[in-house]
Parts: C-alpha cells; structure tokens; sequence
C-alpha cells in the first residue's frame, strides 16, 4: 500500500507539474497578450491625444491668422490712402479713425511720418484710439518728448525691412495696460521713398481666452510665445524646463517632446503661427493621458492574477481528484483482473466443450453455467468410466467469491470420490462426510448425481437437497426424487439412492433455481411453468439448451441476475443396443440363498415369458454356479458378497456371477464322462458340467481381485 | 420337500414331492440313508411329484443306484417329467437307471 501512496503522490506531483507548465504558458500568453494591447493601446491614446491637441492648436492658429489676415488686410487696403495723405497730412487722423472704426478687432491706429519727411513738423504721428468697452474713437498725437515713436520698435523695422511688422507683444501703458501687438506697415511717396509707417494695434486679450481654452484634457494648458520667447498668453512660468520650451518653441517649427513639470512626465506639442514668428503650445500631463487607462491596465492585472490564481488551484484540485479517481480505478481493475483470473479457473474445472463425445452416438449433451458475478457457486461435472456416464450438478449457498472456493472443493470431491466408487449414494455420502467435517463456514451444497449406464439406460441417481430435474420421455415430468439434506449439513447423514430406466431417446434436464428463479424487472419468477414450456419439442442438447437461455433473456431483459444458472442437457440416445434391461441380485456366501435366485429367475422368465423348460434349465445352470461359489469362495465362517447380474436382451440372457473370494475357474475343471458305467461313474462333477451345457457360452475372468463368471444364453 | 418310503412285497418305494435342490439335498441324503440296506431288492423311486432337481439330488440318484450296483439289487425310476427327462439325458443317467 506504501508503495501505492507514493505512486499517487507521485501522479499528483507529476499533474501539478504539467499544471505550473500549463499555468505558466498560460500567463506568459496572457502576459504577451495584454502587451501588445497595452502598447497598441498607450500607442493609439498618445495618437488620440496628439490628434485633439494638433487640431485644436490648428483650431487657434486659423483664429489668430484670421485675425492677423484681417488687420494686415485692412492696414494695406489703407497704404494707398496713407500714402496719399503724405501730402494732405491733416488727412491721416481720418485715415486712421477709419481703420479703427472699420475694423473691431483693431483697437488703435496711427500714420507715423519719419521725422523730417514733413517741411512743417519734424515728428508727426496722430493716433486713432478706441479703448475696449468704448464706443468712442479718442485721438491722440504720438509725437511727444517721452513717447519718442522714431524708436519705437514698430517704427523702426518696417523701415528697415521694408516689409509689413508684426511688433513683439507689449503692455501699452497708455492704451488701457493691455496686451496688444502692433501691425506697422512702411508707406512710400511717390518717388519711392518710405515717408512713413502705417500701424494698427490689436488689443491680444482674446488670444488669452483663445489659448485657455486650449484644455485638451482637464489640467492641461495652452501657451502663446513670441518671437522673443515672451509668453504672449496662457501659463506663465519661470522652471527651467519651460524656459527651454520656449526657446525650442521659438526656433518656429513644429516639435512635440516631454517635460518633467514638478516631478511630473508632461507631453508637449508646439506649432508656429504663421507670419506672426509666435508659437503656440499645449502641454497635457502624461497622467491625464493615460489616466483611465492606466487604471483599467491596473484592473486587468489584478484580474490576470486573480484568474491564474484560480486556474491554478482548479488544475491542483483537479490533478488530484483524477489521480484519486485513478487509483480506485487502478484498484478496481486490479480486482476485477483477479476476478478474471479467478472466473478462468473455475471455468477450467469444468468440461467446456460440447458436444463432450463426439465419437460416441449414444449421448448428446450440453451444459451451460452462468454466473450473476465474476465467479459463482454453481457447478456441472461428467465424464465417462467403464460405459457409465457419471454426471452431476450443484448449487453452493450464497455467491461470489466464497461460494466459488466451495464449489471448487466439489467438484473435486466428485472427481475424487467418484473415481473409485459405483454407488452415487455412497459418493454423496462420502462427499457429505469430508465437507461437513471441514464446514466452518456452514456453507452447504445441494447436489444430484447420477450414474447412467449407456448400454441399457439404467439411472442410478442419489440427490441431496438440490431441485428434481426433469426427465423428457413420452411427455415431460419431473424424475421422482428423495429431497434429502444438501451436502456439508450435517456428518453421518444417510443418504438414499434411487433408480430409474431410460428408453431410447429419453432426456434429462438438470438446472440450478437461478433458472426457475430468474427475475424480471417487475421481480417475478421466470417459474417451473415458462420453464416446462421451454423444454417442450424436441431438438440437440446444445440448441435446447440456447432456446432456454434465449427465453430466460428475453423474459429477465435488463433486470440484473440475481442467481447463477446452471444448466445440464441429456440427451440418452442409445441406438447401438435397444430394449436391452439389467437387473441385480446380491446375495451372500449361504446356502439357502439359492431360493433367493430362483425367485429371481422366475420374475425374468416371467417378464420375458420364457417356457417353464427353458426357465428351469436356466435356473438350474445358475443353481450349480452359484452353490459352487457359494460352497466354495470364501474360508468357512466369513461372509462374502455374491453378485448376479442380469443383462437381458430381446433374444438372449446374460448372467454375470462375481465374488471376490479365491480364484477359481470352474470352466478350467475336466468335463465329466458320461459314458462310464455306474461303477465308474464319479459321485461328483456333475454342477459344472451342468452349467456348460445349459449355457451357450461360459467364460471367467480373474479381474480386479473378483471371479467374473460370464454366461449367456440365446433365447 | 417331501420324502416317504414305504415297503411292500420287497419292493422299497420312495416318494420324492417338492423340489430337490441343492438346499433341500442334506435332508433328503440323511432321509435316505435306510434305503441303501434295503439295495439287495427292488428300490422304486417315484418322482411324479418332484419338480426340480439340480447336481446334488442327482448324487444322491447315483449314490443309491451305485449300492445297488454292488449288492444285486434293482433300481427302478418312475414318472419323471420331461424336464427331469432332459436333466437325466443330458447327464447320461438315462443309460443308468430304469426309466418307467
């Protein structure tokens, strides 16, 4: 058992190993799997974010170029006009006051002549202004000792590029301490010459809302830089890592990196604003980005685990449910094997092959043993010895493995005891005596055995306990048994023997009551009377036999036997000897036993109507062998068996005349003389003499220590 | 088993009824045993009663008819029947004795 523990432990340990392979592919696809998604994933939100943030910077770059296309297009839709008023210079405050009343989004604007153009003023610069929230257009000149406008940055670079400028931001101080940006646009005379600067300021409030509303996700924000890298609108911050960001922003590309913000990954993207030199920026935190996601990554983990978990315990309880379940299996089998083995052997005990003599025309047999489980206690035995076929069937009380261990001791009592002796009843009793002696299981045994004589049908049967078998002769009965106690009751039982005639063609039918017995599934008995009807007509022992099984079957169908059934088939054919009878007479070393043998003579003369003559002869003959044997055979004082028989034949009598005294061979005597005259004549010698000339053939044989004295007579 | 003997004119006859078989012979001999004196004469045996006679009644049959040989005397068997007859052809006694 130690042994099998361990094969156990072992099968559990070799399941839990292939489990953690299992578990361990499992989880590294698993793993792989939600990998792959992850990157995809991040990969497609990081798109996602980049995406909103490049199409809302889009979104605020096309407002801010609207607007800065709309004041460049208003202050050049006025060069002409301004470059007329180079000549009419009271004209220029008009020209202004126009632009600013024209043009909401421009909140002042001047004609500032270059300092020396006019013959009249050497600074001339009037100012339109409408501060926000007025609907009234101030006017103011620029031309004063502490503005000083020739310097001013909107003056200058337009003159010397030549071109349209767009100032860096600046808080004007008089205009209402707002963020504005100047557009200035040089004017020429006629000749060519740049005589003056046009300008218009845009107040830049509303890029502050513009930029702040740049919240792709909740805590990121916008920023507006110049040219300069001044922050035009939107976070104002001193970290260095801004103040990189803002130089990078101001190289006037496009650019997305990531910055640390107090300890914090942020993603950034930056794009130029066109003609202006600005850049805009939204910087998102990586958090927010991938906030959501992060924590649905963190829920599938945890729900990853939770499931390899699980999968590992229902694998370890597996494995050892299935090794548990293989183990009993394994036992099972193993049973079951020795079961096999056991069923084998109690198969081989008995004969199996039918039909048993096929070289014999005078029996036709079958017999069929079915056990309810792997071994029964039902059992059949038959063979054949000195023309006498000894058969028997029996049933051992209860089933299964102790009952097959008794049946196996029958059947080699029956073997054992039967090979030496004649009688069944003294078989059944020295069956009895050695299994009741050693019976502590009080298990018992009915049995029937039977001697049938195949030269003339004559059944001697003893039966202990076991059901009456049928006898099928001109119609179907029950051969009439003696019940008596089943073997292995009780020692020193007397048992009683019985007999009985077979004709030619005459059957025995003998079974065990798992056929009278057998249940259906409603659990009625399949009786003596389904029984009788299935041994009705005639047919071989071997198909009478499979038509009973056959009606048994389809009468039980799926019910389970209850019983062993047990059946044996015989069929006495005995066609080589016909209307042949045998009759028996045991008499005893005394002289006035001879009556005995007249009586005997008389009742065959009788029954086969001999004549009185012949009767007499007969008689006579027997006479004188008999008192020969009788005077003779045995020491004076003891006692011995003398046994007659006779084999009587339609047209002859054969008498057999056996005693085991001392070998003598009375047809060895000389023959008697009867020419001598009476002097001569001997007294005796005459019973011999007698018998030989009575009798048609005499012989003797000395055989099994017994004188076998053999006459017949033709009748 | 029947056995008498009578005597008249010098004439023994015995009367054998029954069956004079090898059980009743001991009795028969011994009931016998006076006639064989009387061998000189004429010794009838009478056996229209007897029915059955095996070996041993057979020796006494020649028994007596051998005392009679040695002293003279006559044995006469009378009635036997054709059962008997066969026994006594059969044996050769028919050729010992005077059959009437």
């Amino acid at each position: 058992m130690a042994k099998k523990g361990l094969k156990g432990n072992s099968s559990i340990r070799r399941f839990t190993k292939d489990g953690l392979a299992f578990i361990i592919v499992a989880a590294i696809t698993l793993e792989a799997t939600s990998l792959v998604q992850y990157i995809f994933a991040r990969k497609g939100i990081r798109e996602e974010a980049t995406m909103r943030a490049q199409s809302q910077m889009e979104a605020a770059n096309l407002k801010i170029k609207n607007v800065i296309d709309g004041t460049e297009t208003a202050v050049r839709g006025s060069e002409w006009i301004a470059a007329w008023t180079l000549e009419q210079p009271d004209s220029m405050i008009a020209v202004t006051r126009r632009l600013v009343n024209d043009n909401s989004i421009i909140v002042g604007s001047t004609i500032a002549v270059v300092p020396g153009y006019l013959k009249d003023r050497r600074q001339y610069a009037p100012y339109s202004l409408q501060l926000p929230g007025s609907d009234k257009i101030e006017e103011k000149s620029l031309a004063t000792e502490e503005y000083d406008y020739p310097r001013s940055e909107w003056f200058t670079m337009p003159i010397r590029l030549q071109a349209g400028y767009w100032s860096e931001p600046y808080v004007d101080v008089g205009g209402g301490d707002i963020l504005m940006t100047t557009f200035s646009l040089p004017i020429k005379d006629m000749k060519g010459k740049i005589a003056a600067v046009l300008t218009a300021d845009i107040s830049l409030d509303w890029l502050n809302s513009l930029i702040g509303n740049l919240k792709v996700y909740p805590s990121a924000f916008g920023m507006l830089v110049s040219r300069g890298g001044k922050v035009m609108a939107g976070k104002e911050n001193d970290s260095e890592e801004l103040k990189s960001l803002r130089k990078d922003m101001s190289s006037g590309e496009n650019g997305q990196l990531t910055i640390d913000l107090g300890g914090e990954e942020n993603l950034v993207y930056y794009a130029p604003v066109d003609k202006t030199g600005w850049s805009m920026a939204v910087v998102i935190p990586e958090k927010e980005v991938y906030g959501s996601f992060r924590q649905i990554s963190f829920i599938v983990k945890i729900l990853q685990i939770f499931g390899i978990i699980m999968l590992f315990l229902l694998l370890r309880y597996t494995a050892k449910r299935q090794a548990k379940m293989r183990e009993i299996s394994e036992k099972k089998e193993r049973m079951e094997g020795e079961l096999q083995i056991g069923r084998d052997i109690q198969m081989s005990m008995i004969p199996k092959t039918f039909p048993p003599f096929p070289e014999r025309h005078d029996i036709d047999m079958s017999a069929s043993i079915v056990p309810a489980k792997e071994v029964g206690g039902d059992l059949y035995d038959f063979y054949i010895r000195d023309e006498k076929l000894y058969f028997c069937i029996g049933d051992v009380s209860g089933k299964g493995v102790p009952a097959s261990l008794v049946m196996a001791v029958t059947r080699s009592l029956f073997r054992t005891v039967s090979s030496h002796e004649k009688s069944p009843q003294r078989i059944v009793t020295t069956m009895n005596n050695s299994m009741a002696d050693m019976n502590e299981s009080n298990m018992f045994v009915t049995f029937f055995i039977g001697i049938l004589d195949l030269k003339n049908g004559h059944l001697r049967y003893c039966n202990a306990g076991h059901n009456a078998p049928y006898i099928l002769s001109d119609t179907l009965a029950k051969l009439p048994v003696l019940p008596n106690l089943p073997l292995g009751v009780m020692p020193g039982m007397a048992f009683q023997e019985q007999e009985a005639d077979l004709k030619y063609d005459d059957a025995l039918f003998l079974y065990t009551d798992g056929l009278t017995e057998a249940e259906n599934a409603n659990h009625e008995l399949f009786g003596e009377a389904r029984t009788e009807k299935a041994l009705h007509g005639r047919m071989s022992a071997q198909d009478k036999l499979e038509s009973i099984k056959t009606a048994v079957a389809d009468y039980v169908g799926d019910a389970p036997q209850s019983d062993d059934l047990t059946m044996l088939f015989i069929h006495y054919v005995n066609d080589a000897k016909p209307d042949m009878t045998e009759k028996h007479l045991a008499l005893h070393n005394d002289i006035k036993q001879i009556s005995l043998l007249s009586e005997f003579i008389d009742n065959i003369a009788e029954e086969q109507k001999l004549d009185s003559s012949l009767a007499m002869s007969i008689n006579l003959a027997l006479e004188e062998a008999a008192t020969n044997v009788i005077m003779y055979a045995y020491p004076k004082g003891t006692e011995g068996a003398v046994d007659l028989d006779a084999i009587i034949r339609p047209d002859s009598l054969q008498f057999v005349l056996t005693d085991s005294g001392k070998a003598f061979d009375p047809t060895a005597a000389p023959v008697a003389d009867i020419s001598l005259d009476v002097k001569d004549r001997p007294i005796g010698g005459l019973g011999i003499y007698l018998v030989r000339n009575i009798m048609d053939q005499v012989y003797y044989e000395r055989k099994d220590g017994k004188n076998v004295l053999t006459m017949i007579k033709q009748i | 088993m029947e056995v008498n003997i009578s005597k008249q004119n010098g004439i023994t006859t015995v009367t054998l009824v029954g069956r004079l078989d090898t059980p009743a012979s001991p009795e028969v001999e011994k009931a016998l045993e006076p006639v064989h004196e009387n061998a000189t004469g004429t010794i009838v045996l009478d056996c229209k009663g007897l029915e059955y006679i095996s070996s041993s009644g057979l020796r006494i049959f020649l028994s007596i008819r051998k005392s009679a040989a040695a002293k003279g005397g006559r044995v006469i068997v009378k009635d036997i029947n054709n059962d008997i007859r066969s026994v006594f052809m059969m044996t050769g006694f028919l050729n010992l004795f005077e059959i009437q």
